[in-house]
C-alpha cells in the first residue's frame, strides 16, 4: 500500500497534467468592412479549440483564446484564407 | 392562395433556404470582395421607377463555393398595377477571382463573371452573359467597377451594363481597438444600361448604407443623366 502510494505520487510529479491555454494575435491583410469581417468571425468560431475570438479592424488582427485546448495554427490560418483574407503573422501572448 | 402571393412566398422561401455569409458592397454595382467558403449572403431589393411607375422586388443570393469562387443568383418580381405583374427572368452568374492582393490597409481584387439569364416564361428567350469586376479597398474607401454583356438568344436583344461605385465610410471615423462597430457608408455610383437598338442610358446613384453585424440596410436615388430622364429609388436589406 505504501509502495502504491509512493508510485502514484511519483507519477504525479513525473507526468503533470498539462493545460493548454493560449492567446494568439494574428495579423491579417485584406480585412475591409465590418460586414465582410463577420464571415471571418463565423469561420473561426466554428473551430473546436477556439473559445473566444475578437477582431480589431483598426489594427487588422484577430485575437484568439483557446481555453483549455491547444491551438491548431494551420487550421486557424486555413479558416482565415477560407474567409477570403490573408494571415500574416502569428503572435503568442 | 392568389398567384401573386404564392410567388412572393416562393421567392422569400428561396431566400430563407440559404443563410449566413458575407459580401460588400455597391448599391447597384458588382463587387470582387469575398464570400467565405460555404457562406451566403441574401439580399432583398425593392426598387421604383418614376418613368414607368413600375415597382420591382428582387431576391439575390450569393454563395461562396470557396473564397475565390462565388455563385450569384437574382430572382426579380415585377410589382405594378394592372395585369403586368410577373416573375421576371432569373440571372445566374459565376464569379471567379483571378487576382487578390491583400495589404494591411485593404485589398485589390479582379474577377471574371459568366453565366446566363434564364427565362421564367416560355414566351421569353434567355441570354448568355459575361463580364468582369474589380474592387479596390483602402482605409475608408471602396471602389468597384464592373462591366457585363448579355448575348440574347432567339428574340431577346443583346444588352450591356457598366458601373463605377465609390463607397466612403462616414461612421465611425476611427475604429475602436477591438470589436465590430456599426458603420455608415455614403455611396456614389455612375452606371450605364444599354439594349440593342437603343442608346446607352447613363445613371447617377446617390445612397447610404448602414451595417450592424449581420445586417445591412441601404437605400439610394437613381437619376438618369440622359435618355428617359427618369428618377428611381431603391431600398435594400442584406443578411449574412
Amino acid at each position: 500500500m505504501k509502495i502504491m502510494t509512493l508510485l502514484t505520487l511519483l507519477m504525479g510529479i513525473t507526468f503533470p497534467v498539462t493545460v493548454f491555454s493560449e492567446t494568439l494575435e494574428i495579423e491579417i491583410n485584406g480585412m475591409t468592412c465590418a460586414f465582410c469581417v463577420d464571415g471571418l468571425l463565423r469561420k473561426l468560431g466554428k473551430l473546436p479549440e477556439i473559445a473566444q475570438v475578437d477582431v480589431s479592424l483598426k489594427n487588422k488582427k484577430v485575437r484568439i483564446d483557446t481555453g483549455d485546448e491547444k491551438a491548431d495554427i494551420d487550421a486557424i490560418k486555413q479558416a482565415i484564407i477560407d474567409s477570403g483574407f490573408t494571415p500574416v503573422k502569428v503572435h503568442a501572448k | 392562395m392568389p398567384n401573386k402571393w404564392a410567388t412572393l412566398l416562393w421567392i422569400g422561401l428561396l431566400g430563407l433556404c440559404f443563410q449566413s455569409g458575407a459580401l460588400g458592397m455597391g448599391l447597384r454595382s458588382f463587387v470582387a470582395l469575398p464570400v467565405e467558403k460555404g457562406g451566403t449572403v441574401l439580399r432583398g431589393v425593392v426598387s421604383h421607377d418614376n418613368e414607368t411607375n413600375i415597382n420591382q422586388l428582387t431576391a439575390n443570393l450569393a454563395y461562396g463555393i470557396d473564397h475565390k469562387k462565388t455563385l450569384l443568383v437574382g430572382a426579380p418580381y415585377r410589382l405594378s398595377s394592372g395585369n403586368t405583374e410577373r416573375l421576371e427572368d432569373f440571372s445566374l452568374l459565376y464569379r471567379q477571382i483571378l487576382s487578390q492582393v491583400d495589404e494591411p490597409k485593404g485589398t485589390r481584387r479582379l474577377g471574371l463573371l459568366g453565366g446566363a439569364v434564364i427565362p421564367t416564361d416560355s414566351s421569353r428567350d434567355g441570354a448568355f452573359q459575361a463580364g468582369a469586376v474589380a474592387t479596390w479597398f483602402r482605409d475608408k474607401n471602396e471602389w468597384d467597377i464592373d462591366a457585363l454583356y448579355q448575348v440574347g438568344t432567339g428574340d431577346r436583344r443583346d444588352s450591356a451594363r457598366y458601373d463605377l461605385s465609390w463607397q466612403h465610410r462616414l461612421i465611425p471615423t476611427v475604429y475602436p481597438e477591438w470589436g465590430i462597430p456599426s458603420e455608415v457608408y455614403g455611396v456614389v455610383e455612375l452606371g450605364g444600361r444599354w439594349q440593342k437598338g437603343a442608346s446607352f442610358v447613363h445613371q447617377f446613384t446617390l445612397g447610404l448604407q448602414w451595417t450592424q453585424g449581420r445586417w445591412v440596410i441601404e437605400g439610394g436615388v437613381v437619376q438618369d443623366l440622359n435618355g428617359p430622364d427618369s428618377t428611381g429609388f431603391l431600398l435594400s436589406v442584406r443578411f449574412h
